[in-house]
């Protein structure tokens, strides 16, 4: 470096995204912790200061209780499991000779597609009646022995029992191809050498040199990856939106978080309770990325 | 033997994972009657279909009857009215696949959708670079006090997703009689800090030789920013590009919550929903032909160029 003060200049290249990060990030967020505190409705002439009662409110009543259960369900499942089956694809397809660009651009089309137009081939897929899924399980149902299959095929979307699960497999389905890349360029900077030498130290059984060498060095991948795919999951609108409204599905059991700030705290204009949502949703997917970090940084080596 | 095992293990993936992309591409083909008997295989039967909306639309007015009834004197009323029914019927009937892509640009103003995604998601894009390129130039090649300070704004902000903000973010917009307008669309996705953190890291690996030497030809900051350090960064900047461009053209929640009503506005995922919405059983059809249309470009774009695409995702996890 030549000069050391370059104060003015610095200011002038910054000053457009540091008032923006103000304006579009910073603020909104001090905006939703004093909103969570009123009964502020968007256009209503008056607004009153309730104190934590939105916030009692969320705890209390039974709608947000369902919502707190249904996004962490969703995250406890789509988080794990996409990131489970994104580092299997990359272990698989970087061991077979052929056929590997193949398989890697196949998985990684869900993540390039619409998701909004995904849900809705989904949705008509699973249509009782004359959706593919279940008429596919008919035919196969055909052939088997009577007793095998149930007397009626599953309602999936109407059935609470497994609107969840259906809406976790959409978001599996969506986001495993994008672990598996991440998963693969990690995977092509563990050195050849350190299996050898691990299997001089007595690692035998593939089992033993994943757990030996390829998990320890994808560790960075893998902190990657898992806050990018919670605070993903998180975030999830587009599949409740189409299969559930209004309302989050049978008995509320896919009530997502974005879903209940956009219906509560738009559609409904229940500003207050929505920016209550809207501040334990940051401090949610805050205190996450934080604690991910964290972890990754304590046990690097 | 474990060779085989794997690749039936992919394939099975593979099948699970193109499944709905092939429902997809296969109803836009097919008549709504094997849309709803799920027959006529993969491409459907291709029969002629008769559009019964085009029908309705063609009744033949007075003067095309005169002209009927002089043209055939000898035949009654009734005949050249059947014959005259047949006529329409046989112009308004056309291939399933046919029928399905026509009417998505015929039911809905889907063009106009398409264009809209084009404009916000570039808009989009464009703004970002011009916010971002210089604040990471700043943050990576100069010395001032708060530098410190200024990245740790950025990486507090790199936890923020706008989404979570969305609530006070359109209240504001609302406030400011902004909402149903492009820059409603555009606005909240301005400031990138993603871009700025993945471009700064990208500057950190330029030599400051580099910039020096500009500086010594009488470069200003500004032109050393867009002539030195931008043709640098051409794969950081593909590699955000990628990013930005597929998340803004598949974005729906950001739509939804500020163009409300006004179809000139509606994004191409909005528009798809609002087709749904309001479709009987025998839309089913066009609107797969409408589904098809809005995913082909990027999955096109994807399958083109897969390598800069799997390496932009890679490069930005590498970071």
């Amino acid at each position: 470096m030549t000069r050391s003060g370059h104060g003015g200049t610095a200011l002038l290249l910054g000053a457009p995204a540091l008032a923006l990060m103000m304006a579009i990030l910073i603020l909104p967020i001090l905006a939703a912790v004093i909103l969570s505190f009123t009964d502020y409705s968007l256009g209503a002439s008056d607004i009153r200061w309730v104190g934590f009662e939105n916030y009692a409110k969320i705890f209390g009543n039974s709608t947000y209780e369902k919502m707190l259960i249904a996004t962490g369900t969703y995250v406890a499942v789509v988080v794990p499991a996409s990131i489970g089956l994104g580092l299997g694809a990359a272990l698989l397809i970087q061991s077979v000779t052929r056929g590997a660009a193949f398989y890697k651009s196949v998985y990684f089309l869900p993540v390039m597609a619409t998701l909004l137009a995904m849900t809705i081939v989904w949705q008509m897929m699973l249509h009782p009646t004359i959706g593919v899924v279940n008429r596919s399980l008919l035919a196969v149902c055909g052939v088997l022995p009577d007793g095998a299959c149930p007397a009626e095929m599953p309602l999936w979307l109407g059935d609470r029992n497994y609107a969840i699960w259906v809406t976790c497999f959409i978001g599996v389905w969506q986001g495993f191809g994008f672990n598996m890349v991440l998963y693969l360029a990690g995977l092509s900077g563990v050195s050849r050498e350190l299996y050898g030498a691990a299997e001089i130290d007595g690692a035998r059984s593939a089992w033993e040199r994943f757990r030996l060498v390829t998990w320890p060095a994808l560790r960075p991948t893998t902190v990657f990856v898992l806050i990018t795919t919670s605070v993903r999951a998180f975030q999830t609108f587009d599949t409740v939106e189409v299969l559930f409204s209004p309302g989050g599905g049978p008995s509320k059991s896919v009530y997502l978080m974005m879903f209940a700030i956009y219906e509560k705290g738009i559609v409904q204009n229940l500003v207050g309770i929505g920016a209550a949502i809207t501040v334990l949703f940051l401090m949610s997917v805050m205190a996450l990325t934080v604690l991910q970090r964290r972890i990754a940084e304590r046990k690097a080596y | 033997m474990f060779a085989a095992l794997k690749h039936i293990v992919l394939l099975l993936g593979g099948f699970v994972v193109l499944a709905p992309f092939a429902v997809m591409l296969s109803y836009s083909l097919k008549s709504p009657a094997e849309i709803e008997r799920g027959t006529g295989g993969f491409f459907g039967a291709q029969a002629p279909m008769v559009d019964e909306m085009c029908v309705a639309r063609s009744q033949p007015d007075r003067a095309a009857l005169d002209a009927a009834r002089a043209a055939s004197p000898d035949l009654t009323d009734d005949a050249i009215l059947s014959r005259l029914d047949t006529d329409r019927r046989e112009a308004c009937s056309m291939r399933p696949v046919v029928f399905n892509y026509t009417k998505a640009f015929t039911e809905a103003p889907l063009m106009r959708y398409l264009l809209n995604g084009l404009i916000v998601t570039l808009s989009i894009f464009v703004i970002q670079v011009v916010v971002a390129l210089p604040a990471a130039y700043a943050l990576a090649k100069l010395r001032f006090w708060g530098r410190d300070a200024a990245f740790a704004l950025v990486l507090f902000c790199l936890l923020i997703p706008v989404n979570a903000v969305a609530l006070p973010l359109y209240l504001g917009l609302a406030k400011l009689g902004l909402t149903n307008s492009y820059a409603a669309l555009v606005i909240p996705w301005t400031i990138s800090a993603f871009g700025i953190f993945l471009m700064r890291q990208f500057f950190m690996g330029v030599p400051d030789d580099l910039v020096d030497a500009a500086r010594m030809d009488g470069m200003g900051e500004f032109a050393i920013v867009w002539r030195v350090m931008l043709p640098t960064a051409i794969p950081a900047l593909i590699a955000f590009a990628i990013f930005s461009i597929t998340a803004h053209w598949n974005d729906y929640f950001w739509p939804r919550i500020v163009i409300t009503g006004d179809r000139d506005l509606f994004t191409p995922p909005l528009g798809l929903r609002e087709f749904q919405a309001g479709a009987d059983g025998s839309l089913y059809g066009p609107m797969m032909a409408t589904a098809t249309i809005i995913v082909i470009p990027l999955i096109a774009a994807f399958l083109l160029a897969q390598r800069k695409f799997i390496e932009g995702i890679a490069l930005s996890g590498m970071k």
